[in-house]
């Protein structure tokens, strides 16, 4: 910070002017020794008496000097006072403004790093929202006889849900179906996903029997998991041929079964412990015939969760509600209209948590061809 | 909707320093963290006991269950690992708390909504539950 660069000549004249009548001379000069300011007497008489005050600008240093001189006899102590206060009156006038500058120095820096930490936080959540989305299949498999359809919508801060749909390896009558959410946000909720979805599946694949799967699934992350968080989930497994259809959730909501000869719609009561809490779940499976055009329609709390404006939940009567207006049609119908029910109640407002519908229906018998189709809300992009 | 916490002090003698902490409105992604931070700062302050008053809680998320599973550690002294950040928390800490109800966060007036997730997750089996403040504090 430069003299000049607080206080301009006509004010450092003005600072000088009453001693313009005076015998005793008085300049001010920056600190390299110009003078940009003098009154009175010879400004820098060569001889006689002669006092110089630095001008001490705080932190900024000394930013120049005040010099009183006299050409002949001794500065009186007035002359001596006046150059002190004038010399410190600037020195703070001074200080002050290389402060205010440092202060908006320092806030633009802040602004910059903010805006650099907001955008790498944002870069950061876009690749783990373009990871997560990775993590649910991208095609369904093919069933014949059986229709297929799912609608996975990550929240805008990344959280935990996920689905799968397979065939089992060592068993291709059965179709495998896993829905579930990592309880919490973040980085270590996408990481728990990443890391529990292949658990789940191979778990599946090995031991068939969906309580089982997921008994062997908590075992592994109660014994090597270590986290904070906690997955809900729901296996099922369905016999393609005979409609045998075997559920076990472990503090996953229960699902959905839509009867078609009856109309009848209704929870299947499978409840359980979360995983990676308790050392044994003790899961009840149940197991039920699915009719044709009957259909298991699973879901994670994102949907009942979801929020109207006036901080409503849209709940399990609204989903109901929604389930049993698609009656009769294909399980991509029913998840659309639930979908569009939902997003009707949210009017806008952000999903603070992902929403996943699966749904699963065996066709009615006068329907050969496989039905099966796959909705996602926006397809992955994991090119860049 | 948002959460407001309420705390009262109890005098709990010096082997138990309790605190009440009144949970009112909805437990969810958006305010969970604040309550494991509540927790954090009671435990600092000497206190080991909590009763949870959750009369006031109208919803809980599957985040609020791991606030209520995080205030268990902290009471315990362990220090819970940020559940919101990264391969820390996912590597930090050992835990099976499938050993029964501990003492140290103990739960009242539990209402329908709460209790169906309590249920459904297993998680209600961490917490002795009693119907109201009173007699919470009574079973010590």
């Amino acid at each position: 910070m430069r003299l000049a660069d607080v206080l301009s000549a006509d004010v450092l004249a003005e600072l000088v002017a009453p001693f313009a009548a005076s015998p005793t001379a008085i300049s001010i000069e920056t600190i390299d020794g110009q003078v940009v300011a003098v009154a009175g007497g010879p400004a820098r008489a060569s001889s006689g008496d002669r006092y110089s005050v630095p001008i001490s600008a705080g932190r900024a240093g000394i930013v120049g000097r005040v010099v009183v001189a006299r050409r002949s006899g001794r500065l009186d102590p007035v002359s001596r006072a006046a150059a002190e206060s004038l010399a410190t009156a600037i020195g703070l006038l001074v200080g002050a403004a290389a402060r205010t500058a440092r202060r908006a120095t320092e806030r633009a820096e802040r602004e910059v790093e903010h805006r650099r930490e907001h955008g790498r936080i944002e870069s950061e959540l876009a690749l783990s929202r373009r990871l997560q989305r990775s993590f649910v299949p991208l095609v369904a498999p093919e069933v014949a006889g059986w229709d297929l359809a799912s609608y996975y919508e990550p929240a805008r801060e990344i959280g935990g849900d996920f689905f799968d749909a397979f065939r089992l390896r060592d068993r291709r009558r059965s179709l495998g179906l896993v829905i579930a959410d990592v309880t919490g946000k973040g980085i270590a909720a996408a990481l728990l996903m990443a890391f529990s979805r292949p658990l789940l599946r191979a778990a599946v694949d090995r031991f068939h029997a969906p309580a089982e799967a997921l008994e062997r699934t908590n075992h592994i992350l109660v014994a090597e998991r270590h986290s904070a968080l906690f997955i809900t989930a729901l296996i099922a497994v369905v016999d393609v041929r005979s409609g045998l259809l075997r559920v076990a959730a472990a503090g996953h909501e229960p699902p959905l079964i839509l009867r078609a000869a009856s109309g009848a719609l209704e929870w299947l009561p499978v409840r359980g412990p979360l995983l990676g809490a308790f050392g044994r779940l003790d899961l009840r499976e149940r197991a039920l015939t699915l009719y044709h055009g009957d259909m298991l329609l699973c879901y994670t709390d994102g949907v009942t969760d979801a929020r109207s404006p006036a901080g409503e939940r849209f709940g399990e009567r609204r989903l109901r509600a929604a389930a049993r207006a698609g009656r009769g049609s294909s399980a991509q119908d029913v998840v659309d209209r639930i979908v569009e029910s939902m997003q009707r109640f949210q009017a806008g407002t952000a999903a603070a948590d992902d929403v996943t519908l699966l749904a699963v229906r065996r066709l009615p018998a006068r329907k050969a061809e496989d039905g099966s189709r796959w909705r996602r809300s926006r397809e992955p992009d994991l090119g860049t | 909707m948002s959460l407001e916490i309420a705390i009262d002090r109890v005098v709990g003698g010096a082997e138990s320093p309790t605190a009440v902490v009144g949970l009112v409105g909805e437990l969810d992604a958006a305010n969970y963290l604040e309550v494991i931070d509540a927790g954090r700062r009671l435990y600092e302050d000497g206190i080991r006991r909590l009763v949870l008053d959750l009369s006031g809680l109208t919803f809980i998320a599957s985040s609020g269950l791991v606030a209520l599973h995080s205030l268990i550690l902290i009471m315990a002294g362990e220090a819970p690992p940020d559940p919101e950040n990264g391969w820390g928390a996912f590597h930090t800490l050992a835990h099976d708390v499938s050993g029964g109800p501990q003492t140290a966060v103990q739960l009242c007036g539990i209402g329908p909504a709460v209790d169906r997730v309590l249920v459904r997750t297993g998680m209600g089996r961490l917490f002795l539950v009693h119907p109201d403040r009173a007699a919470a504090l009574a079973a010590g």
